[in-house]
């Protein structure tokens, strides 16, 4: 498997990467995933200052043949989401875990990291599905 | 007739290549008691025996030389033209143009359709059609609740009975609540939490709503309440302000005026239009224009397929997966044929016919014209007689026009007139004939 | 030549004469003082087009594009059977496609209506059916909000509907219209539905019922059919059978004997009516006894006077599409119903799957069959074992270049790269060797001369065309 998985971040199940720092996290689907759903055309972003919960939908990333969901890796507020990707959904395909980031969130509960996996962890279920 | 071209000895070699006995162990997989002898149907007839028995299925129909009759369905002319391109098999044997470089005629088609459309209603985007204009509104129902949230709907009296009770059936599926009331009545019942206020214009009775004022009403106090607009006979935007210009976020309407046959009702066409923030939540096929990956020709194809269930499955905004291409194939030939000085043309002369025909029977005594907003080809009128003016109607082999009370009871003595550029002056006299004859038989009304 | 410049809309000319618009021969008013200013529109940009010009443009477009009379259509779980030409005359004759559908002296049609809801109860065993719906999805969401119906008439509560992985897109898509939350069930080794999944979902007891085609999108036969059905009545459920596949079991065997309470057929399919490129079609559902009452208005009954339109019962869920249906497709199935009589129908069900199968045991040589077992009317390959990065799409791509339209492909979804085959029962073996002949060349060609897949189509008007950009910035008028 060729795929970039760096060492600093957390992951979920699902997908997601996440970068944790002070009280905020940055969200954004993992090369792996990126490259599973294909040439992204469209992302649906949440809105600002939304407040969602752990693992509720916080957008939608939309290739020509498939849908993947954004679920919300921590229960938190939406701070920031990246709106270059409105007209350049393509730096999620070039870029997953830099200028493709999706969006920015404020954590509500420091316990919920915890959970995430490490990225021996994520790895493993990548292998998995691949 | 089976139309099957295989006989018993080629039967025998492909059975050989399968490896079977006989055609019986293709079933294996079946269930011995599922199986049936066979089915309680009559024998198969040849194509002139065929053709004998419709041709008496159909004496059975009465067929009018003219009509004043439409409420949802309309004679207009189509041209020649119209049929002979549908009747190209290449494209009325076609599927789902998936291949799109085997199927460049059709999506090119399909495109100019959207292209056609979006023109004609001034609205920024046109999918590729729908069933029909009843579920194309219950479409624009679940849609605006979709983009809105909300899962209230206002709809306006003076929508076809018909796309009512549809509007209806799909909002009970999926947990809406339709509120309807009267134009006059829409302030008492608009707030924050209604996602669309749908109406027809020209309506059922044939009004016009100047939509202009209403959006303008709606959209002071509720900016994110939608408005979507329906429509049964849109030859009227040749000469009616488009809904592009008046602030609609959906537009539908039934698109059988162009070109299509009445054909009992079905099929026809519906026509699927929205504001273009709205377009990934659109219901229907969308066929876009693009280049080739390692060339520079440009082609069409289906896109933006992510909304549609066959990718999104339970996700989608709708199960649709069909649309309806042979009949917007005949209204882009039909809407290209007359171009915009028919489409004029025909617009106004339907206006000037329907209001001849009104000021006529307006003036004979006892026949009173109950619209009071202008009309289009359209129009209600309470009747003296209304059991003899249809007789003598049907005496005079004209269609008679529609009893509103077949879906209004309490409008016992109503007529909805219906008046097209098919109603020569000739036949327009008849109906006033019949129209004058029927009150002096005033005495054997029924009620 | 750009597409621009191909478009109807830079054919126009100002010099048109208009010859479809009767003389007005009315004394006519000023428009201005019958109808207020701000309701009359300005512009209307729509060109001016001679008949010639628009003739001759059209007849271009139909040359560039493929249908079932330019030669085989093997898209599987789409019937693209041949299409009887006289079925079109009837359409057209003026007694049927001139009647308004609000007229009296309508009782041919009506006479049609009824007979042909009879034939499709004899051809399924169901006892009652409605003609409203106007395609097969629209059949579906009408089959579940019967269901919906039926359990909110009995006072239960029942929300969720179960759907095999292999079902096609529109069943959970339709499931959800009628406001049912979806239990997606994995089929088995087999490509059947695991009886203990099942019987285990229909116990927490919120299940109104299951969806299935049979045979599944795979070609298969589920032979456990009747446990099925049984497992899900014992729960209370109700047994929806998507008619997508009813061609090969024509007068071989029907829904209902399998156990199913309501189905929905694709006239568009089974019985002959043309795809027309996507539409119109027809989707009749067909119900029991006991679900006739929630069946959508109008319907028509038989009584004593003779047939009457029905639009008054309290427990039906309504009206589903306005006036009667699609008629003039109903109409074209009831000629190729009577034109075939029963012997004809059980000779298509038999033909249609001795052609899948021969077509199958010959692809199978050189293509990957996943599920290798008989078939009936259709059969998934994929594109596994293809060499040098092969994929499906390729191939399919290929195909195009030698002049026949591609199979079905990344459906179903439970096998990887699907090439889903059904070649129909109108297929002679003629067309079906010519078929196989090209996709044994095409596989040697994926060995020896990758790229002439990898390029395709290099023989069609136009090459492989740019989804990506096209969905990214999307340009859907002109």
């Amino acid at each position: 498997m060729d795929y970039e998985f760096p060492e600093n971040l957390k992951y979920t199940k699902t997908h997601e990467w996440v970068r944790i720092k002070d009280k905020t996290a940055t969200v954004g689907i993992t090369d792996f995933a990126q490259h599973q759903l294909g040439d992204i055309v469209y992302i649906e972003l949440p809105e600002k200052g939304a407040n969602l919960e752990k693992q509720s939908s916080a957008g939608e990333i939309e290739s020509v043949k498939a849908v993947g969901e954004l679920s919300m890796p921590l229960s938190g507020k939406i701070i920031e989401v990246n709106s270059t990707l409105v007209d350049n959904p393509e730096n999620v395909n070039s870029s997953p875990y830099g200028s493709g980031w999706i969006l920015k969130l404020e954590y509500t509960n420091e316990l919920e990291i915890d959970d995430l996996l490490s990225v021996e962890d994520y790895k493993r279920i990548a292998e998995e599905e691949n | 007739m089976d139309f099957i071209s295989h006989d018993e000895k080629t039967i025998a070699e492909m059975l050989k290549i399968i490896n079977v006995s006989e055609v019986d162990d293709l079933f294996q997989d079946i269930p011995k008691e599922l199986i049936i002898e066979s089915l309680n149907l009559s024998d198969g007839m040849s194509e002139p025996d065929v053709l004998d028995k419709m041709r008496e299925y159909g004496s059975k129909n009465n067929i009018y030389s003219h009509s004043f009759l439409g409420a949802g369905c309309y004679y207009h002319y189509i041209p020649s033209l119209v049929d002979f391109v549908i009747s190209r098999s290449e494209f009325y044997t076609s599927y789902t143009p998936y291949q799109a470089e085997a199927s460049q005629g059709y999506l090119q088609a399909i495109y100019e359709y959207q292209s056609v459309i979006s023109r004609l209603t001034e609205m920024e985007i046109a999918n590729a059609s729908m069933y029909d204009g009843s579920t194309s509104l219950a479409e624009a129902a679940i849609m605006a609740s979709i983009i809105t949230g909300k899962n209230q709907v206002i709809l306006l009296e003076g929508v076809h009975p018909e796309y009512i009770d549809v509007v209806k059936t799909y909002c009970w599926g999926q947990n809406i609540e339709l509120k309807i009331t009267s134009e006059d009545k829409l302030n008492d019942v608009l707030n924050e939490d209604i996602a669309a206020v749908m109406f027809q214009s020209p309506n059922f009775f044939g009004d016009i709503t100047d939509v202009l004022v209403m959006s303008n009403k709606v959209k002071d106090k509720y900016p994110n309440c939608l408005l979507i607009q329906c429509m049964t006979d849109p030859t009227c935007l040749g000469l009616l302000k488009p809904p592009g210009k008046t602030n609609v976020d959906i537009f539908v309407a039934e698109g059988q005026s162009f070109g299509i046959d009445p054909s009992f009702g079905g099929p026809g066409l519906g026509i699927f239009t929205a504001k273009k923030k709205y377009l990934r939540k659109i219901p229907g096929r969308l066929v876009g224009k693009t280049k080739e990956i390692n060339g520079n020709r440009e082609g069409f194809l289906l896109t933006l397929q992510a909304r549609e269930q066959h990718i999104r499955r339970e996700k989608a905004s709708s199960n649709i997966c069909t649309n309806q291409a042979l009949c917007s194939l005949s209204a882009l030939i039909y809407l290209v044929s007359l171009g915009k000085t028919g489409l004029r043309e025909i617009a106004t002369q339907n206006f000037q016919k329907a209001h001849y025909v009104k000021k006529a029977l307006a003036s004979i005594p006892g026949y009173k014209i109950l619209n009071k907003k202008p009309t289009y080809n359209e129009f209600i009128v309470m009747c003296p007689n209304i059991n003899g003016l249809i007789r003598e109607c049907k005496n005079m082999n004209l269609l008679p026009p529609l009893q509103v009370s077949t879906y209004y009871p309490e409008m016992s003595d109503v007529v909805l007139v219906c008046v097209t550029e098919l109603n020569s002056r000739k036949s327009i006299d008849k109906f006033i004939k019949a129209a004058k004859l029927a009150i002096n038989n005033e005495e054997e009304r029924v009620d | 030549m750009d597409a621009n410049e191909r478009l109807i809309f830079n054919k126009g000319n100002e010099l048109v004469q208009q010859n479809f618009i009767p003389k007005l021969d009315i004394k006519s008013e000023k428009i201005e003082e019958i109808l207020p200013k701000n309701l009359i529109r300005d512009e209307l940009r729509i060109p001016d087009v001679s008949e010639v010009e628009i003739v001759r443009h059209y007849l271009k477009l139909s040359k560039i594009n493929y249908g079932v009379d330019s030669g085989i259509y093997p898209l599987g779980s789409c019937t693209m059977k041949y299409n009887p030409k006289v079925n079109e005359i009837v359409a057209r004759m003026t007694s049927f496609s001139k009647l308004h559908p609000l007229q009296d002296g309508n009782e041919g049609a009506l006479e049609i209506l009824y007979e042909i809801s009879q034939m499709l109860c004899e051809i399924t065993g169901m006892d009652g059916f409605t003609l409203q719906p106007a395609a097969g999805a629209h059949g579906e969401l009408v089959g579940l909000l019967i269901i919906k119906k039926y359990f909110e008439t009995k006072g239960i509560v029942k929300n969720k509907i179960i759907i095999p992985d292999s079902a096609h897109g529109t069943n959970p898509a339709s499931a959800k219209m009628a406001g049912f939350s979806i239990i997606e069930l994995q089929s088995n080794e087999h490509g059947e539905v695991p009886l203990d999944h099942l019987e285990y979902a229909m116990k927490q007891g919120d299940v109104a019922g299951i969806m299935l085609t049979n045979p599944n999108t795979l070609g298969v036969f589920d032979r456990q059919i009747k446990d099925i059905t049984r497992i899900v009545h014992e729960h209370g459920g109700l047994c929806y059978y998507d008619g997508a596949n009813l061609n090969p079991m024509l007068g071989i065997c029907r829904p209902k004997d399998m156990g199913f309470d309501i189905v929905h057929l694709n006239l568009h399919k089974t019985f002959s009516t043309p795809h027309g490129g996507g539409g119109p079609g027809s989707g009749p559902v067909g119900v029991t006894n006991e679900l006739i009452p929630f069946l959508p208005i109008p319907c028509i009954v038989s009584t004593k006077k003779g047939l009457i339109c029905n639009y008054d019962n309290h427990e039906s869920i309504g009206r589903i599409k306005a006036f009667w249906g699609n008629f003039s497709i109903i109409l074209r199935a009831f000629v190729y119903i009577l034109s075939l009589g029963a012997d004809g129908l059980k000779r298509v069900g038999q033909i249609a799957v001795l052609n899948a199968n021969y077509l199958k045991t010959l692809l199978k040589k050189k293509y990957n069959l996943p599920y290798d077992r008989i078939c009936q009317h259709e059969f998934v390959l994929s594109d596994k074992y293809l060499p040098n990065d092969i994929t499906t799409e390729d191939v399919a791509k290929r195909i195009l270049d030698y002049g026949f339209y591609a199979p079905t492909i990344y459906f179903p979804l439970v096998v990887n790269g699907a090439l889903m085959v059904e070649p129909t029962e109108t297929e002679s073996k003629d067309s079906l060797d010519k078929f196989v002949e090209v996709m044994n060349q095409i596989c040697d060609e994926a060995l020896n001369a990758p790229e002439k897949l990898k390029n395709a189509p290099s023989n069609t008007p136009i090459g492989r065309l740019d989804a990506v950009n096209a969905a990214r910035k999307p340009i859907l008028h002109d």
